[in-house]
Parts: C-alpha cells; structure tokens; sequence
C-alpha cells in the first residue's frame, strides 16, 4: 500500500504543476508584499529599506485598529449569517420530499450568480433614507422607526456586512448541499423523522458528518470577511469617514490615495498573517479527527 | 465513470490546447504592439492616450478636440483608453510596468508620484517652442506651473471655484432670508424643515464635496482654507479649523442634510436640488448648466455664511476651488516626444474652447478667441462679474499637494456630515492621518 | 407522503419560500433598472416596473462597446480558467490528501495562502509579473492569474471531500491490480463528483464576474471580457445608471440562464455520487 500510495511520479505528476503556478502567481507577489513592508516606497522608486519602521507606525496607526475591528465584525457578521442559513437551508433542501425543492434551490443561488455591482446596487436603493424599500415597509407597518443605517457611523459596517452575507450564502448552501448530498443513506436518520426531533437528530448526526465541509465554509467566510474590499468600494466608500475601513481598505488608502504603496504593504502583510493563524486555528479546532463515510 | 474520464480527459487536453492557444494569441498580441510602437501604418502615428470618456460631458469635449485633432494633424491617429475611477491605480500600474500611455489625462497629486520616478516628461521644452504660455490667461497660470516652476500637463480646467447655489423661489415662497450668517443659516434650516424641504443637498458619498464643504467654513476663519493646512502653514488645531468643523457639526445637528447624505451619489444629490426637494446645493460653478437647465433663474449662488456679520463682508470674495496644475501629461517612455506633447497642448487647448464656446463658461485655463456658440446662463454672466474680484482661492481636493493630508480630510470631512463624529475626533484623526 | 407534508410548519414554509422571493427579487430588480432614466432609478420609482421601457439603455450599452466580442472573450477566459482550474486542483488535492509524501500538509496550507491576500496589493507585482512572462494583452495575462487565484479554494474544497473517502477504497483498488491513475480516475474522481460540479459553478462564477485584474492587465479592445463594459458609463461625476444596469443585464443575465439550464445536471451530478456510494 505504501509502495502504491507513495508512488513518486504520481505524486510528483499530480502536486508539481499547481505548486508551480501558484508559486510563481501568487506567491512571488506576496512575498513582495512582505519584503516591501519594510520600505518607504511609493510603488515606483526604489525606496528606502526602513527595517520595521511601518510595523511601528501601523501599530500607532488608529486607521489600522478601526480597520481591524471591521473586519473581525465583518466576518463574525457573515459566518454566522452565512453558514447558520446556509445550513437550515442546505439540509431542508437535500430532503427529496420538500416542495417545489428545485425551484427553491435555483433561487438560493442566485445573488452568488449576480455580480457584486449589481447586488451593491440594489441595497444601497434598499437602505437609501428618503426613498429606500427598508423604510417604506416600516411605513407600511406602521412603524415610526426610519433607519439611516448606512450612513451612521455605528451601523454602517453592519449594514454592509449584511449585502455580503445575503449575497454570498449561496456559496455556503451549495457546499453544504453538496456534502449532505454526498452522506450515505444510511445515516441519514434525521430524513426520516418530523418536526423539532428531525433538527436535533442533523444536530446530532449529519451536521458533524459534515464537518470537513464546515471547516471550509468557515475559513471561506472567516478570511473572506477579514479581506472585505469590494462591498465597501461600491457601497461606502470606506465611509461615513473612516467608519467601513477594513484591512484591504486600508491598504488600498495607503497605496493609492496616499501614495505610500510600502506603508499599505505593511497593512496587507499584517491581514495574511492573520488569516493564517485563523485558518490554522480553524483546522485545529475543527473536524481534527478524519471522518470517513 | 466512462463519462467522467472521458470529461476529464478532454478537459486536460482543452486546458492544453488553451495554453497552446494563449500562447499563439501572445504572439499576435505583441506583434500588435510592435506595429503601434513602430507606428507608420499608412504613413500615420498612432499615439495611445488616456482621457475621460464616461458620460456625456466628458464625451463631448474629447469628440470635440479629436475631431479637431483629424482636421490639424491628420497624420496622427489616437487609440483611446478611458479613465478609470480607480485613484489612479490603473496609470500607476503603467507606470510600474514601463506602459505609460504617450499622453494621458492627470492630476497634481499623480504628477508629483511621477515626478518622481520619472515617469512623466517635463515640457517647459516644449512650453517654449509652442508659445503654450502666450496662449494662457494670465489669471491661470497657477495651473500651468507646480511647485518646482516646472511644467508637467498642459492644463484645460482653469480656476474652477466652489458655488453654495439655491433655490430663490423656495426661499422666496417660505419667507426665508438668505443667510449670511450661522444664525441665520439655523434659521434658514428650521423653516425648511418645518415645511418639509430638505434645507442642502451635497453628494457626500464622493468626498471631495465633503471637503470642499468643509472648507466653505474653514474660509471664514481663514481665507487660505484647506490650503494652509496642505502647505503646512496652519495646523488643524488651531482654534478656527477647529471652530469650522464645529460649525458643520452643528448645522448637520440641526438636520441641515438630507437623510443618508452620505450614501448620496451626484444623480442623487442633485435630483433633490433640480426637482425644488432641497434649498441649496453644493457643487462646482459647472453645476450652473445642469442647475439653469431644471430650474431656469429660480438658480442663484449665495455668498458664504460666516459666523458673523463682520466676517461675512470681510471674506465674501474668499472661495473655495481652484485650479492646480493638471491636464494633458506625456510619458518620459513615449517613443514621439515632441509628436505626443504637440498632441497633448492642443487636446488641452481644445477642451477650454470647447468649455467657452459650447458650454458656456468662461473659466478656462488657456485664451479662447472663437465665437461663443451658447451664450452664458445668467448666473454664468454673474459669475463672470464675481471672478475679478475674488481675492482668494484654495483647491478642491484633487488639487492638495500633501497626498497624506488629503486622504486624511476627505474621510474626515464626510465624517463630519454623518452627525455621528465631533470636532475633537477630526482633529485627531486630520493629526493622526497626517503623522 | 402527503400527510407529511401537511405536518411540516408552516411558519418554516413561509421562510424558505420567502427567502426564496428575496433571493429572486434582484434579478428582476435588475432587468427594470435597465430600462429605467436616472431619475426613476434613485428618485420616482427605485423598486417597481419601469414607467417607461426604455431600451434606449441598451442600444446605448451595445453602441458603446462590441457585446459579442466581450462576449466571446469572457467565455473563453472563462471556460479556459474552469477547465484548468479543476483539473489541477481536483490532482493536487488528491495528492496532497491521500497520497504519502513528507510535507504534503504543509503544501496545501501553502496553496491557502492564495485565499487572504487581497488582489489590490499584488497587482502592480503582478503586472510586472505579466509584463516580464511576455503575455501583456493577451488572453494569458488574464487565464494564468485566474487559474492560479482560483486554485486555493478549489484545492481546499477537494481536499475536504478527498479526506472522507474510506481508505478501503484505494486498498482494493491495489489488490485488483489497478495503479494509482487508474485508482484516481475510475474510483476517485467519480466520488467526488459532487464537489466538482459545485466548484465548476463557483470558478466559472468568480472568472466570468471578475473586474479588478481585468481593468489592470488588459487594455487592448479585442480582448476586453464583459465586466469592463461598465467602465464606458461610470463617470467622473455622473453615471449613466440605466445603460450601466442594461451592461449589467447583459453581462449577467447569460450567468443565470445558464445556471438554471445546467442546474439539473449539476444536481444529477451531485446526487450520484452518494449513490455509487451508498
């Protein structure tokens, strides 16, 4: 087995080529961006080596602890959202009895389908204050409460965080629809019962055959919340003020408005360090054992 | 199972293909290239430039000035790249990559990064020998020099300023006196308020509104603005900068703004302004066209409130706007020097004749001597009476030098319009931006 | 069955049906956004159907820049990108899942790293990257980045469904005589069949909508993909909301209608894993 297994062509065949490429595209860049942190550099000239100057300075920076702060409610925001839905529905779906199922599946995935600008651009009419649909249905309720959530310092990134989370629970369901759908049979006892006693037996059962799933759907969301840019971009701004800033904001503000490319370096290099701890500590904590069906 | 071998297997043989594909396709592209550089198709130069195209407005002064280009300098033919809203992230990866447009459409805060790494080519050369600095108005040579007394753009815009505009039919209709003080600027806005009109409107999701906004305070105390403060000769602490932040935190308090002012883009904006929705509006004097258009001589432009009568009369001709250098840059890397700068000080001189003679304004950077085809609106005419007696200036936002400063008061100044942010908090964040 | 589904909540009835109406309302939203002025858009009528079919938006989304051509590029960066995207992942993650070499954890936790960093700061090393490989404006300049970006989910998610696989499978395989290819293509691939048809879905997504490398690397018109269409309306102050929303519709609309066509399949194909399984 060890001699089939270990097979040294085989693996160099199979490993080599996306080793290679991702090395080469995206990994040469990154260390760039590691070894350009420790510069005063504008992106254009040569620059000055400034040792860890940036990483001081990043520490002393305000910018960088609102922008840190955005990003982890960013991502608590979008886990939660994304994967406690994403889950409901996923295992309500891959049950063969439940009406209208593909339609119901179609549709879940269709804000993933639609790209960012357009779905920006629906919420920002949604939220917008004198004409948004949000307030209009408080209207209709009879609701004297009028949200301005967008533009309030305090909410903002929520409201933002909410666009990403409805978007891209699509991405969530179909993992996790695709791994319910890849559980045997057999153990899928929760298929058979009805009512509360169905949700406790997924609890107990399928959900943690579903693990190995779940620990991609968290680093997916976890780090995707942390690399926040796109949703801010079109939707704020990183605005009101400083309010939306995350991470990649951040750099992006350095490197381009600002000019001081070493300095945003400095605030990306930071945000993959990041991410790499969440991810290993995600593996550590998550499906540890090997499940197999 | 055969199915998914067989799709596999096709698909490792289309993902060779493709690479033999690309790379076929990498060879024609370059050979493209080539014939662009080497550039003498049918005896005419092509020359890539990169300009605004994106709507309308813009559109029409670059069709303008290329179908001018045709009839002058058949010989030269231009591939055009539109601009990208992008803060100058897509010329800064050209010019990280050695591929610069020949010319391409600039600000100061650009041309001092490409100062720098010698990207853009210095044209007082070329300044001379086409008499470009006969042909300014001397009122604008501020946009033709930087701050080294070197030129890098042929510049078009001129010194643009800042208009505080209204509604004078709202105002006449709900018995509301123009304000010309603080006091007056609260009474103003608790009788719109009261009658359920939105008493300004500003796109305050872009920022340099918001920071021209801010500026219309920081005048008052100081007539230099947010200039001073660019130029290092001010601080943000001190007391008046200070006092002026307070100044809008107040107003916005007291619901001077439309809800989610901050998520307001232009089209936004503006539609509460043109459909009598809201008082006044802030915006540049280019907004006189759009603003005559929907509300004909309901339009007016009000001098700058000031904390008190006193100073009102004091800084009445102080503005806010500007001009800065900017315009029509040429690579250092072109391979047509003179041809592309030749090219790049007449695109430039065609946009301001387009500016006078079709969209009726007169603030240019360069002489115009055609014949105005449109007349000015009227508040143009009074504007254009206004203009020699400003007695200063500042800059829009993209004109700041201090791109540190910058970044800084654009995110402040919005904050300042959330109504959720105090004084204290912009001085320390303009402090900790500009550290 | 049917007694059954009379038990079922229906307060649960009504969030899985209303979540599905909240899911489709966007793309309805967006076709009427395409036909509306800018005034309808932000102020008259932001929700409802348009007062006016303007198709005006769209003649001036297709007079402004070459649709077929757009066209025709995004799908073959896109198909180009799915193709090489899947087979060099759905290999690596095998590899790195189940067969054995020293440091093999190591190397899929370095392919992750693609995943968290943000593509804003590496585009100018990138470009550089790009330009120095020979490949500016071509089609390679945007194939190979989005090959290699897309890599680290991919081979993340395949491993996790790699992982799952019992290893008696692989064990008999060898008994029989087969080797370790055919073992992957006939027994392996098939099982993780689901997956695939999944990250086919996302690849294709995240290629076809892609926006930023595209307005960095390509400037040459013939190879433009349809996302950079939208740049000809977004201005320096105003922007042409219903052209940009007609751009939007006909760079997205081919996205769901294809979605909807190929789902079944997609369905089919995640279920028949479970049951070569089960």
């Amino acid at each position: 087995m060890n001699k089939f297994l270990g097979n040294k062509t085989a693996i160099l065949l199979f490993t080599l080529p996306t080793i290679l490429l991702f090395s080469v595209i995206v990994m040469w860049p990154t260390l760039q961006v590691f070894y350009r942190s420790l510069y005063d550099w504008n992106g254009l000239t040569e620059g000055t080596f400034i040792g860890l100057d940036n990483y001081k300075r990043l520490f002393e920076d305000r910018l960088f602890y609102t922008s840190l702060k955005n990003g982890i409610i960013f991502a608590a925001v979008i886990a939660v959202l994304q994967i406690g839905i994403g889950t409901v529905l996923a295992l309500t779906i891959s049950n063969k009895m439940v009406r209208g199922r593909k339609f119901l599946r179609i549709s879940y995935f269709i804000p993933v389908v639609l790209s960012v600008t357009v779905v920006c651009q629906l919420w920002l009419a949604m939220y917008n204050g004198e004409y948004g649909l949000i307030n209009k249905v408080f209207e209709a309720l009879g609701i004297s409460y009028r949200q301005d959530w967008l533009s309030n310092g305090d909410t903002a990134i929520y409201a933002v965080a909410v666009v990403n989370a409805w978007q891209n629970m699509g991405y969530h369901f179909a993992l996790l629809l695709a791994a319910a759908n890849s559980i045997p049979e057999q153990y899928l006892e929760a298929a058979k019962i009805d009512g509360a006693e169905k949700w406790k037996a997924h609890w107990k059962v399928t959900i943690p055959l579903m693990s190995e799933t779940y620990k991609f759907c968290l680093v997916l969301a976890i780090t995707g919340g942390l690399n926040a840019f796109a949703n801010m971009q079109i939707m704020t701004g990183g605005g009101p003020g400083t309010d939306t800033y995350t991470l990649t904001y951040m750099m992006y503000r350095s490197a381009f408005r600002v000019g001081e490319y070493g300095y945003g370096t400095t605030a990306a290099a930071f945000l993959i360090i990041e991410c790499l701890i969440v991810t290993f500590a995600i593996n550590r904590l998550v499906a540890r054992e090997r499940i197999v069906y | 199972m055969k199915k998914i071998n067989k799709v596999l297997s096709l698909g490792l043989a289309l993902s060779l293909t493709a690479a033999a594909l690309s790379a076929c396709g990498s060879n024609s592209g370059n050979k493209e290239a080539e014939s662009t550089a080497g550039g003498s198709a049918e005896g005419k130069t092509k020359l890539r430039i990169y300009a605004q195209y994106s709507d309308e407005d813009t559109k029409g002064y670059y069709d303008y000035a290329v179908a001018e280009l045709a009839k002058e300098m058949p010989n030269v033919e231009l591939e055009l790249e539109i601009q990208a809203q992008d803060d100058g992230q897509k010329l800064k990866t050209y010019a990280a990559t050695g591929n610069l447009p020949d010319i391409f459409n600039t600000g100061l805060d650009l041309i001092n990064v490409f100062r720098e790494s010698n990207n853009i080519l210095q044209l007082d050369e070329y300044v001379d020998k086409f008499g470009f600095k006969d042909k300014m108005l001397p009122s604008a040579l501020n946009t033709l020099y930087t701050e080294d007394e070197h030129v890098y753009a042929f510049p078009y815009a001129g010194n643009e300023v800042i208009l505080l505009y209204y509604n004078k039919e709202l105002f006449e209709q709900n018995g509301v006196k123009v304000p010309t003080t603080l006091e007056e600027m609260h009474a103003a806005i608790d009788a719109f308020k009261a009658k359920g009109i939105t008493p300004l409107s500003i796109f305050a999701k872009e920022k340099w509104p918001d920071v021209a906004f801010y500026d219309i305070f920081a005048t008052r105390y100081n007539p230099a603005g947010i200039s001073a403060l660019d130029k290092g000769q001010a601080k943000p602490s001190d007391p008046g900068y200070k006092q002026a932040a307070q100044d809008i935190v107040d107003l916005v308090k007291a619901g001077l703004l439309p809800k989610g002012a901050t998520n307001l883009n232009y089209d936004q904006a503006a539609a509460l302004f043109h459909e009598g929705k809201a008082a006044m509006f802030v915006n540049g004097q280019w907004e006189i066209e759009a603003s005559t258009k929907a509300l004909g001589d309901k339009v007016g432009y009000m001098y700058y409130p000031a904390p008190d009568a006193a100073s009102y009369e004091a800084n009445k001709m102080a503005f806010s706007g500007g001009g800065n250098p900017g315009g029509y840059a040429v690579s250092a890397n072109t391979k047509h020097k003179e041809l592309a700068a030749e090219v790049a000080s007449f695109m430039a001189l065609k946009y301001a004749e387009f500016k006078v003679t079709k969209k009726g304004s007169p603030i240019v950077s360069t002489k115009v001597e055609k014949a105005v085809e449109k007349a000015y609106d009227p508040l143009m005419e009074r504007l254009a009476q206004d203009l020699p007696n400003i007695t200063s200036t500042t800059a829009f936002a993209w004109g700041l030098s201090n791109t540190k400063f910058k970044a800084a008061i654009e995110d402040a100044s919005q904050a300042l319009l959330s109504g959720s942010y105090t004084a204290d908090q912009f001085i320390a964040d303009l402090e900790n931006g500009m550290k | 069955m049917l007694s059954k589904l009379r038990k079922s909540n229906p307060l649960f009835q009504i969030f899985l049906w209303g979540y599905a109406i909240v899911s489709v309302y966007p793309l309805i939203w967006m076709v009427f956004y395409s036909l509306k002025d800018n005034n309808e858009i932000f102020v008259t009528n932001p929700f409802g159907f348009p007062t006016q079919l303007r198709f005006e938006n769209y003649v001036s989304a297709i007079s402004e820049f070459n649709v077929p051509q757009y066209f025709l590029n995004s799908v073959l960066v896109t198909v180009v990108t799915i193709v090489g995207t899947i087979s060099l992942a759905v290999m690596f993650a095998y590899s790195a899942a189940r067969l054995r070499w020293k440091g093999k954890t190591f190397a899929q936790m370095y392919v992750v790293i693609g995943m968290f960093v943000p593509v804003q700061v590496v585009m100018i090393p990138l470009a550089i990257l790009v330009r120095d490989f020979n490949l500016t404006n071509t089609y390679a300049s945007l194939i190979i980045p989005y090959i290699a970006f897309n890599l680290s989910f991919s081979t993340m998610v395949f491993f996790g469904f790699f992982r799952t696989i019992p290893n008696e499978l692989e064990e008999s395989a060898c008994l029989d005589g087969a080797n370790i290819y055919q073992t992957f293509f006939k027994i392996m691939l098939p099982l993780v069949k689901p997956s695939i048809a999944t990250m086919v879905i996302f690849v294709f997504l995240a290629a076809w909508n892609e926006y930023p490398i595209a307005l960095m690397l390509i400037s040459d018109e013939a190879l433009k993909t349809l996302p950079l269409g939208l740049q000809f309306f977004q201005g320096q102050f105003t922007t042409d909301w219903g052209a940009m929303g007609a751009a939007m519709t006909i760079a997205s609309l081919p996205t769901v209608l294809i979605y909807i066509l190929f789902s079944e399949q997609v369905e089919k194909a995640m279920t028949v894993g479970s049951a070569v399984k089960g």
